[in-house]
């Protein structure tokens, strides 16, 4: 009898190891993930002074939002959490967006050979940087869905297992999907 | 969690290599066995037995280095067989981004990237694991589709990958050429020695029954083979591809495309021809036999089943 009983309790603690080293490798695929985005996200910040240069010579009237672009950029930099990352890079992206909106009014600018190869190379990132974004909220979500859905969220509430958030561009993402609104009068 | 078709098709597709590599060198031993006992002038188990144990270690060895040398260069062999030579980043860019972004979308290490100078349109997938594996393009497939299409072929090679198909097909691969070449030098040696033994000549008739029987049982062992690597797993890499690229009217399009002119004219061996995305058959199809052997499952059929999803 005490066998049998032994045998059950040995069961259930291996079956609880399993589901814990389950959640520790989601989290740890998910950091993985960021890794991935962090890559995409380093070389982005390399690029944006050599565009606020090229940008800068032409587009004299745009300063307010080159000084947006840069200092998004630094705060971006200067984070170090993912949660934070995610925050800074969602306004770095928001403040680029509204560059290359407002660059469309100086066709010189866009004649620019070197500001072409620039904008190119951004575009590749920016894929990139989606594709990245595409696996590492895959990756959120199974390890969301792992700590929240029974009997794993038991071990999860008990160990410390926090939901993550998602690096989705947000609210501000939508609007700027739209195309920018045009009138003639 | 949601992919759960493609983790079972990796468990199931790791489970049969698994298989593969331990019953080859049982079906071997079993072979050696059977010739040993009926060419033997005295059924004597004792005798036969130990003539058996003499040889274990010599096939066992040969078989061993055989894999070993295969597992380690049937990538430059496969090349070599297709005349693929690799892609530079510099001279195909759109390629490389799309590889690049369907591989960092799934996580997946960036395979290596072939080109095959060929004008037809074809392509595959090769390699054991991640130093290896590796993505073959031919130059027609590149020219003529365009960025979605081409997605999608490289979304459902990047599958067959990921599904670990090719690592099975390439095993298998391996495998299948060994009892080729044990046949061949069956019927080789059976050929001089036939000549050589003519004063016995009963013993002879024995060791021609014996050889032929080998070698249907190497062909037999040829096809269960083809047919134990299941042609759904090209249904399984087109739905990773559209699940890849929310795209599959893409691919769909592209196998329409493909479905014109797919002879790859540098590949003739068969065994490598089963690894592209579409297995072409230069010979008519009204035999339905060849239906019944072939690799890949009717394009048609394919297209049909994506148009579904899109």
């Amino acid at each position: 009898m005490i066998w049998i009983i032994l045998i059950v309790i040995v069961l259930v603690a291996f079956w609880l190891i399993g589901i814990y080293n389950g959640l520790v490798r989601l989290r740890n695929t998910r950091q993985n993930a960021f890794a991935d985005i962090d890559v995409q996200l380093k070389q982005r910040h390399d690029l944006i002074p050599q565009l606020v240069e090229t940008v800068k010579g032409y587009a004299t009237h745009e300063r307010e939002l080159l000084l947006k672009v840069t200092q998004a950029r630094t705060a971006a930099m200067s984070a170090t959490t993912i949660d934070e990352k995610i925050k800074t890079e969602t306004q770095l992206s928001t403040a680029l967006q509204g560059l290359k909106v407002s660059v469309e009014a100086y066709p010189d600018l866009k004649a620019n050979q070197n500001f072409l190869q620039l904008q190119e190379e951004l575009s590749d990132i920016e894929n990139k940087l989606a594709a990245a974004r595409r696996y590492f909220n895959a990756a959120t979500t199974e390890y969301n869905t792992g700590i929240e859905t029974f009997p794993s969220n038991m071990i999860a509430n008990n160990f410390g297992f926090k939901r993550e958030t998602m690096f989705d561009l947000g609210q501000d993402r939508t609007t700027l999907e739209e195309p920018p609104k045009i009138s003639f009068n | 969690m949601t992919y759960v078709g493609i983790q079972t098709q990796i468990r199931r597709n790791n489970f049969n290599s698994l298989l593969l590599i331990i019953a080859f060198p049982l079906v071997l031993l079993g072979m050696v066995y059977a010739f040993l006992y009926f060419t033997a002038r005295q059924k004597d188990p004792q005798i036969i037995n130990d003539s058996f144990i003499s040889i274990v270690p010599f096939v066992i060895i040969g078989t061993a280095v055989w894999f070993i040398i295969a597992w380690f260069f049937h990538n430059s062999m496969i090349r070599m067989a297709t005349g693929a030579k690799p892609l530079e980043r510099m001279e195909n860019k759109r390629v490389y981004n799309l590889i690049e972004n369907l591989c960092i979308s799934k996580g997946m290490k960036i395979p290596q990237i072939f080109i095959i100078e060929d004008d037809s349109l074809n392509a595959f997938a090769s390699g054991i694991n991640e130093k290896t594996y590796s993505v073959s393009l031919s130059r027609g497939i590149i020219e003529k589709l365009n960025d979605d299409e081409l997605e999608g072929v490289i979304a459902h090679e990047l599958s067959h990958i990921r599904n670990r198909d090719v690592r099975l097909m390439i095993i298998s691969i391996i495998f299948v050429g060994i009892f080729a070449f044990i046949a061949q030098m069956a019927l080789r040696s059976l050929q001089f020695g036939a000549f050589s033994r003519g004063k016995n000549n009963k013993n002879g008739g024995v060791i021609i029954l014996v050889a032929i029987a080998i070698s249907a049982v190497c062909y037999l062992i040829a096809i269960l083979l083809r047919f134990g690597i299941s042609r759904s797993r090209e249904y399984m890499a087109d739905a990773g591809a559209a699940e890849m690229t929310r795209k599959p009217y893409a691919l769909a399009s592209a196998l329409r495309k493909i479905s014109q002119d797919p002879l790859i004219e540098a590949v003739q061996r068969r065994d490598i021809a089963q690894l592209f995305i579409e297995n072409p058959q230069p010979e008519d199809k009204k035999f339905s036999l060849s239906n019944l052997f072939s690799t890949h499952p009717p394009i048609q059929k394919r297209i049909q089943l994506l148009d579904q999803f899109a």
